[in-house]
């Protein structure tokens, strides 16, 4: 099912509505915004040379640091009265960033989850479970109004107390899990802990995922574990929160929602904008938002656009899962990786869990990289060559797919931090790091 | 004539060990036989206990990867070069050995020995056949 006809526009009409509603949001900034006046004013711009798409490339881009620079509300193009809501990123380094909404504001971003989750398959008949963190982060409270929007019958769960998840999902028939693909693996084993297996003792169908990056493997790995068809959505605070692009059924990337978000594709290194299907950094203008409009804001995570029809009939383009962010590529010895390609190494050999951690550090001058892997499969108990050869096999894997070559340790099971929201995967104890 | 042997995942740090044997106390499992070698960051630790299958569902509930296989146990003489004459035996039929231990000995009783080798029923028929005492289940768990 497609919720809004907005969903399936033609090119046309796309373009149409996007460069008028670009317009609107550059003069908005310009005027409500000064540090968007000044900004426009030093590249020589008046918000009336931004008429058309192509015009886009010329406005400056936007950064998370101009919203740190203007905590908290410097950014804001609308009085405080008018602000309804506000929101915070989790900011683990410093002051967060802020973000606020109009009552229009809330409308759209329930509407987009609207879409969002009708298209990961989410109708009235369901029950949801959303065990993101309700709070300043935007991922509990975005789905909620959206599942709510649809008819859904929402549990606002909230995440931690997994016992707990996992007795009111069994008790009152949840069907749609809602949460962080890394809290939907560790929720599986808790249930299965408890003597509950998710495939056959519980009811749930959906999953739709978000929050952070995950790989096609996490996908089979969540598919698996509960008997789920899972989708991935993406959207960040400052964008709007999610809501800004999802899956649907026929996962071909995810669709976004050109009606409200103007989707470029930078080199990350020159600014250069680049074509379809290349892959770069995701650069958003969102252009509907009354309380906090941002023009060009960089993402830094790392996709692609693609602009074929989708066989589920939406016309919007869609973008490939994120391979990763301009800012957590390690470079380990001149080697440039993506903790999501050792990922992907890992979910795909046998005998070892979902959970991992990767740490980097110095010895004299060389950069070493550790990881820590949970064995869980007895069949290597045989002998110990066995479980050296699965070690070997593991560093031997990374060596060939990635170029580097790091210290695999296996640990016993359930050992390594589990998390309850984002997961933390890498620890880079290098200097400056 | 084959006994239950658990293989036991563990990693190289302090108290794992007493994790280990600590679920086995609570449950009233009685250890005859343990086994660890030296190992640098994790290793398997072969126990023989008088309830395996007990055993077996206390540490994969306690969430230790763990396995039953099946070793050989024998009760040599005790008499000088009883033990070369059965490995002697074995190497003569083309058995390899993988690791050997030996029981937790008590007062008045000989030390059993566990082997792991690479044929175990033709061991265990060669050992009879040579007169050498092959232990069964049912007298680990008596004693």
């Amino acid at each position: 099912m497609i919720w809004s006809k907005d969903e399936t526009l033609s090119r046309d009409q796309f373009t149409k509505i996007q460069e008028k509603r670009l317009s609107e949001t550059v003069h908005s900034a310009y005027h409500n915004v000064p540090h968007y006046k000044s900004k426009l004013q030093e590249a020589g711009l008046e918000p009336s040379d931004i008429r058309t798409l192509d015009d886009l490339a010329k406005l400056p881009f936007t950064v998370k640091d101009d919203l740190r620079a203007n905590y908290p509300f410097g950014l804001f193009a609308v009085p405080q009265k008018d602000v309804v809501r506000y929101h915070a990123s989790s900011g683990t380094t410093g002051k967060p960033t802020v973000v606020g909404y109009t009552k229009n504001d809330i409308t759209t971003w329930t509407e987009l989850i609207a879409r969002m989750v009708t298209m990961a398959g989410v109708t009235a008949h369901d029950i949801a479970q959303v065990s993101f963190g309700y709070g300043l982060f935007t991922g509990a409270f975005g789905l909620h109004q959206g599942l709510e929007h649809v008819g859904a019958a929402v549990i606002p769960m909230s995440s931690g107390n997994t016992e707990k998840q996992i007795m009111i999902m069994k008790d009152f028939g949840t069907t749609a899990l809602i949460g962080t693909p890394s809290y939907g693996l560790h929720m599986a084993e808790v249930a299965r802990e408890m003597g509950i297996d998710p495939k056959k003792d519980l009811k749930v169908r959906l999953g739709l995922f978000g929050g952070e990056g995950s790989t096609e493997a996490m996908r089979r790995e969540l598919n698996d574990a509960w008997g789920l068809f899972a989708t991935e959505n993406y959207g960040m605070s400052e964008l709007i929160g999610p809501g800004v692009s999802g899956e649907c059924q026929c996962l071909n990337g995810m669709h976004i929602f050109e009606d409200h978000f103007i989707p470029e594709i930078i080199n990350p290194d020159t600014g250069k904008v680049l074509g379809p299907g290349e892959s770069g950094e995701l650069i958003i203008t969102p252009i509907t938002k009354e309380a906090l409009p941002l023009l060009r804001y960089r993402t830094k995570d790392i996709t692609s656009l693609h602009y074929e029809k989708c066989e589920c009939g939406r016309t919007t383009v869609r973008m490939a899962k994120i391979h990763g962010r301009t800012d957590d590529m390690l470079i380990l010895g001149g080697v440039n990786v993506f903790p999501s390609q050792i990922e992907e190494v890992l979910f795909n050999i046998e005998g070892i869990g979902p959970h991992y951690q990767i740490k980097v550090y110095k010895k004299g001058y060389l950069d070493r990289i550790e990881i820590d892997v949970e064995l869980i499969d007895e069949d290597f108990l045989d002998s110990f060559t066995l479980l050296e050869n699965l070690n070997q096999t593991i560093r031997g894997k990374l060596r060939t797919v990635l170029g580097i070559d790091a210290k695999v340790n296996l640990h016993e099971p359930r050992t390594l931090a589990r998390s309850e929201g984002k997961a933390k995967r890498v620890i880079d104890l290098r200097e400056g790091k | 004539m084959l006994i239950k042997q658990l293989s036991v995942f563990i990693e190289n740090k302090k108290g794992t060990l007493a994790n280990l044997t600590g679920a086995l106390v609570k449950n009233n499992l009685d250890i005859r036989a343990i086994a660890v070698f030296d190992t640098n960051e994790f290793g398997i630790v072969r126990l023989v206990v008088d309830n395996p299958d007990k055993a077996l569902e206390v540490l994969k509930k306690e969430g230790f990867i763990a396995k039953l296989s099946r070793v050989i146990a024998i009760e040599p003489e005790d008499a000088p070069g009883s033990l070369n004459k059965i490995f002697n035996i074995l190497s003569e039929h083309d058995i390899n050995i993988d690791y050997i231990y030996s029981f937790v000995m008590r007062l008045h009783e000989l030390p059993y020995i566990a082997f792991k080798v690479d044929k175990l029923e033709k061991a265990v028929e060669i050992l009879t056949a040579n007169g050498i005492n092959v232990v069964n289940s049912e007298e680990i768990r008596g004693k």
